[in-house]
């Protein structure tokens, strides 16, 4: 038997968006990086809506049209959904700012799709792919320096100077390391579960208005979605599929004994979403979790000899579903860090903390920052589900009644809508509140 | 607001109305959808303390799991069908008693989404 360690200059923890970018810069720079996934391969542990925004791809792979991305359809149609009990009010645009990019803003995909390309960039760009593994400790010196992995395989320690911890959501080495003093709170994720159900092209076309196959309807679903309760629903069409789910705080979920799959088929046999799904073959159903604190919940993000990307981190923007593309640029900035760490012959804290610097230059912090009211805003704000997509719904259906009653009427019972479910003096508090976590003031 | 912990846990209601509109979906159903590769050895869940879930008033990982890795048996014992698991972590912290021991599984095992 050999005693000989195991060494790369880079371990990426995680070989799903953030891991395989971070992979990818530092293999492409020379350094020798090791890519840990636990899954038989890259995607197979994730499961999103959803869309992954190409200002991130580039960034990180500028001729990424040329590889060939299994993209599911562009994102030409986005928007909101209102459901009520019975109606739907849909706000939705096309055309316009999503029209003006080629390629699309943003690409409808499948993870277990998307994730395994991903990864191959990485390996083609020379990162060392080693899946079916488990991480399950980070080695540290008696400094307290993290100077590799320890993972499920027998003599399975790795050792770098730099580990780039992209574990996702459940950061439970984070935690060990002690970047966060608490697990998640049920109150700060939502659990988030959906269906893939396969449907022919001309269905998709037909039933989401969409012109052929290179148009691509996203959209999230708020009101009757979650019975009223904090929460969101999503519909994205794929290829020859439609993702479609609902994402609730997990809080909520325990709390009122919810199971989460019928609620899911509630909301599928609502009578203005049913026949959309209609005729349809489940291909997948799954669940994962979204950590929706925001900036307060975030780990400190780094520490000698480690730092910390995406999910792990806390990396999402919930109201404008942003998560992918902080992931894929948080991936490269930690890239950038570590390759600056191996020039400087330096993996201290010290110059590990340059990864937060470049974060802050970026979007990510200055946007998570800013949102950072958001996470509170629905949590002290229980009924806003409820209230206003039904009044949507209930006053847009009067004004285009025709009833045979003066209009004076109409407006009233208009306002009415409004005012049976919350007091204006309350509904005007809502939209200060609602603003001040959007804007951050 | 924090979830309640432990016995201060609250269990809240839906209207009659809202609890009428629930379909009863059959679970299993939607699992035949996913892949697994199944470490039969080793179990990643496991409840730490039976004892403790006898405490437990509302049992709501009964319910919340979007896979319904936990029933009751017969016994009134907390089952754990570990073997369904699609390892989102909800009962890790979703346990009002944090009873419910969770580990990844080892390295290959556990659900492969086709999908995503």
């Amino acid at each position: 038997m050999t005693n000989e360690r195991i060494e790369f200059d880079a371990v990426v923890v995680g070989a799903g968006l953030a891991g395989s970018a971070a992979a990818m810069v530092m293999a492409r720079e020379g350094l020798n990086v090791a890519l840990v996934e636990r899954g038989q391969k890259p995607g197979g542990k994730n499961y999103f809506g959803g869309a992954i925004y190409t200002h991130a791809i580039e960034e990180v792979l500028p001729d990424y049209m040329d590889r060939r991305p299994p993209f599911e359809r562009p994102v030409t149609e986005a928007g909101f959904w209102f459901l009520s009990e019975d109606g739907l009010t849909r706000m939705t645009v096309q055309g316009g700012e999503l029209k003006k990019m080629d390629p699309a803003d943003a690409y409808i995909t499948l993870r277990a799709n998307f994730d395994l390309w991903w990864a191959e960039q990485a390996q083609e760009a020379g990162a060392f792919l080693i899946p079916k593994t488990t991480v399950v400790d980070l080695i540290r010196d008696e400094d307290g320096q993290v100077v590799g992995v320890q993972t499920d395989r027998p003599q399975g320690d790795i050792y770098a100077p730099v580990v780039v911890i992209c574990e996702g959501v459940n950061n439970l080495l984070t935690q060990k390391l002690g970047l966060i003093d608490h697990d998640l709170e049920p109150a700060h994720i939502a659990l988030a579960f959906k269906k893939v159900i396969s449907l022919d092209k001309e269905a998709i076309n037909a039933r989401f208005g969409l012109r052929d196959d290179d148009q691509g309807l996203a959209v999230s679903v708020l009101g009757d979605v979650s019975l009223g309760l904090p929460g969101m629903g999503f519909v994205y069409t794929n290829e020859d599929s439609v993702s479609i789910g609902l994402g609730m705080m997990l809080n909520t979920v325990a709390e009122y004994g919810l199971r989460p799959y019928d609620v899911l088929e509630r909301y599928l046999q609502h009578p203005a979403i049913a026949p959309l799904t209609k005729g349809g073959q489940l291909l997948e159903y799954g669940a994962h979790l979204i950590p929706e604190g925001g900036y307060r919940e975030m780990p400190k993000l780094y520490t000698g000899g480690a730092m910390v990307a995406g999910d792990a981190a806390s990396m999402v923007n919930a109201l404008h579903w942003e998560g992918t593309n902080m992931a894929i640029m948080a991936g490269k900035h930690a890239a950038e860090t570590a390759l600056e760490a191996h020039s400087r012959g330096d993996f201290s804290e010290r110059v590990m903390s340059r990864y937060k610097d470049r974060l802050d230059e970026g979007f990510i912090l200055k946007d998570l920052r800013q949102y950072r009211r958001f996470a509170q805003f629905l949590e002290t704000h229980e009924s806003f589900m409820e209230v206003y997509p039904n009044f949507v719904n209930d006053a847009l259906g009067q004004f285009f009644s025709a009833y045979g009653k003066p209009k004076k009427q109409l407006f009233k019972g208009m306002v009415g809508a409004l005012t049976d479910r919350r007091s204006l003096l309350k509904a005007a508090g809502d939209i200060v509140s609602m603003a001040r976590a959007v804007m951050g003031w | 607001m924090a979830m309640k912990q432990g016995d201060a846990f609250e269990a809240k209601a839906l209207s009659e109305e809202d609890k009428a509109s629930l379909p009863d979906v059959y679970v299993d159903d939607l699992l035949m959808t996913l892949k697994y590769f199944i470490d039969e050895e080793n179990a990643h869940l496991w409840i730490k303390e039976h004892e403790v879930c006898d405490r437990c008033e509302h049992k709501p990982c009964l319910t919340f799991c979007p896979v319904g890795v936990y029933t009751e048996g017969s016994d009134g014992k907390i089952q754990v069908a570990y073997q369904s698991c699609v390892e989102c972590g909800s009962c890790r912290v979703g346990c009002p008693y944090l009873n419910i021991g969770w580990e990844l599984p080892r390295g290959g095992f556990g659900v492969a989404y086709k999908f995503g």
